[in-house]
């Protein structure tokens, strides 16, 4: 293609060859702002090089303690620890998928057709969620004092929103025939629930809330930290007195542990929604 | 005898179902026939309930059926069983439940607390149902997910359930427009045996007059949810039809093949 075909072609459709001066003005104001916040808030937050050097020394240090990991004198404890953890993880999503069941139930719009009621409950499951697990956990050890109770607490409270919200998506997605065969054998809504509406969607609830029980085995680590119970509280001990080499050993058996625990349940999910055709 | 009175549903602007009246005395076996959206489903949907009606009546034995509710029309529901095109079985559940699920509405008190809780019916139910399974060849799948069989084994298995019911009225609604022949004739003996041996009322929707023609007592034609003819087979001849529909009975049958292969009409 020559010169002059390339000219006449610019000249015909420009925004083809290059973005108008107006959007090109705007795009560079747009680059230089995020710049110029970027750099503000890493200074705000002290981010120097000198300091990120250190930093990444200090942490090579440690590492260098974790070697070679070892259980220190204490074996029974961090077993004992790691097990509280697993337990208030299974307890917490028990007590969450539990609850969030006839919340589930409340909060579907095929079931439930008071709009304002439904609406509420909905409104309410996404206020819950926007709390963490380990705010509840604080506050449920000052509430119930320190150990696992508050731990399993923590994890149900900050679960029963998400889950009973899940569960009303999967109500809302049943195949309304399947229950209207229940009804037109003159089912009550009891009967339609149980017979027509929960073998529908009873696999995929207990597939979230085993793939809940997961992520909680991962997150009742860290609940130990702030005195709910668990193998958080060993670590955070070891860490205060600098044994690193017994840290190590301690996270070694979480990765285990969670591993095991995730190949357990993706095989269980496995089974639970598989089996179609 | 099941009686209808000015009965008629209307969806927004469409008048699904107008202004029919019908009287159908116990023991008979009626077609319904009509075009796709005539208002056949609604009609059959009408009489159990599925559908509430924006007017008229639905009088069963002298007893107002449009005004049940509660308990009451639960018993109504058990007494009209329901065939439906796509079976309507619940999917996760087994041959054998499924079938059950036409006792759930015999269930009482502690017995019906039970049945709920744990999902499981006493052993006369059982022995119940799997006579009746055994009667229409399904005893080998009893114990099988109702998704794992076809569709004549499903439709068979809802018949099962409707049976179980124990009704005195039974309304199809298409019941072998996504069977193969000779489910499909296995379905319509058996609803023509339940009508000539327990005397139990059919209504059935049905998209062959010829089909029609074959089992039925008397047949009704719907256009645009009006009744625009009632009465015995042999009146129904190709002029009456070209009068009605301005087809052929030919033509009228092409075009509820193409209806039916559309997929999922329900
Ligand atoms: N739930 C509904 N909401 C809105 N419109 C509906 C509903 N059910 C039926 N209709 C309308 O009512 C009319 C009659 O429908 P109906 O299903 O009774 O016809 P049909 O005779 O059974 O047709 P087909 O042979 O296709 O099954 C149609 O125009 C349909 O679109
Ligand atoms: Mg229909």
């Amino acid at each position: 293609m020559s010169g002059t075909e390339v000219a006449a072609w610019r000249a015909r459709l420009p925004e083809a060859f290059a973005p108008p001066p107006r959007r090109r003005l705007w795009r560079a104001l747009v680059a230089a702002a995020f710049l110029a916040w970027l750099g503000w808030a890493l200074a705000q937050f002290g981010f120097t090089p000198a300091r990120l050097w250190q930093g990444l020394s200090g942490l090579a240090a440690i590492l260098r303690l974790m070697l070679p990991p070892s259980p220190g004198a204490l074996w029974g404890d961090i077993l004992r620890g790691l097990a509280e953890s697993v337990a208030m993880a299974l307890l917490g999503t028990v007590v969450a998928a539990l609850l969030a069941l006839p919340l589930g139930f409340l909060g579907a719009r095929n079931l439930v057709t008071a709009t304002l009621l439904r609406f509420s409950i909905r409104r309410l499951f996404d206020g819950f969620r926007g709390i963490d697990q380990l705010i509840w956990a604080l506050a449920y050890v000052r509430a119930v004092g320190l150990g696992p109770l508050a731990g399993v607490l923590a994890i149900a409270t900050a679960d029963i929103a998400v889950l009973a919200k899940l569960y009303a998506e999967a109500i809302e997605a049943v195949e309304r025939r399947q229950v209207e065969g229940v009804a037109a054998a003159g089912g009550g809504w009891a009967e339609r629930l149980r017979f027509g509406v929960l073998p529908q969607v009873l696999p995929v609830m207990l597939a979230q809330a085993l793939y809940f029980f997961e992520s909680n085995t991962r997150a009742a680590a860290i609940l130990g930290v702030v005195g709910a119970g668990g193998i958080g509280l060993q670590i955070a001990e070891r860490i205060r007195v600098r044994a690193w080499d017994e840290v190590a050993f301690i996270i070694l058996l979480m990765i285990v542990t969670v591993a095991a625990i995730d190949w357990l349940s993706a095989w269980l999910r496995q089974r639970l929604i598989g089996g179609r055709r | 005898m099941l009686e209808l009175r000015g009965l008629t549903r209307r969806f927004g602007t469409v008048v699904a179902v107008d202004a029919v009246s019908l009287a159908v005395p116990a023991g008979q076996m009626l077609g319904i026939i009509g075009r796709s959206g005539a208002g056949k489903s609604t009609l059959l949907r009408l009489v159990n309930r599925l559908v509430e009606p924006s007017a008229g009546q639905v009088l069963h034995d002298g007893v107002d059926v449009t005004a049940l509710h509660g308990r009451a029309l639960r018993g109504w529901r058990r007494d009209c069983a329901m065939v439906f095109q796509q079976f309507n079985l619940v999917q996760r559940l087994d041959v054998l439940t499924n079938a059950l699920l036409g006792r759930l509405a015999y269930q009482h008190g502690l017995r019906r607390a039970r049945v709920l809780l744990t999902g499981g019916f006493p052993a006369a139910e059982r022995a119940r149902a799997l006579a009746m399974l055994n009667r229409f060849g399904l005893l080998a799948v009893a114990l099988q997910r109702a998704e794992t069989l076809s569709g004549g084994q499903q439709q068979r298995v809802a018949l099962c359930r409707a049976l179980l019911q124990a009704p005195r009225l039974i309304l199809a609604d298409e019941p072998i427009a996504s069977l193969d022949p000779a489910n499909a004739r296995l379905v319509m003996q058996a609803l023509r045996e339940a009508n000539r041996a327990e005397g139990i009322s059919v209504l059935v929707n049905l998209h062959h007059l010829e089909t029609a023609r074959a089992y039925c007592d008397r047949i009704v034609a719907m256009q645009a949810g009006r009744v625009v003819f009632d009465g015995a087979p042999s009146e129904l001849d190709a002029a009456r039809l070209r009068a009605i529909y301005g087809l052929t009975e030919a033509e009228l049958a092409a075009e509820a093949e193409a209806a039916a292969a559309r997929p999922a009409m329900a």
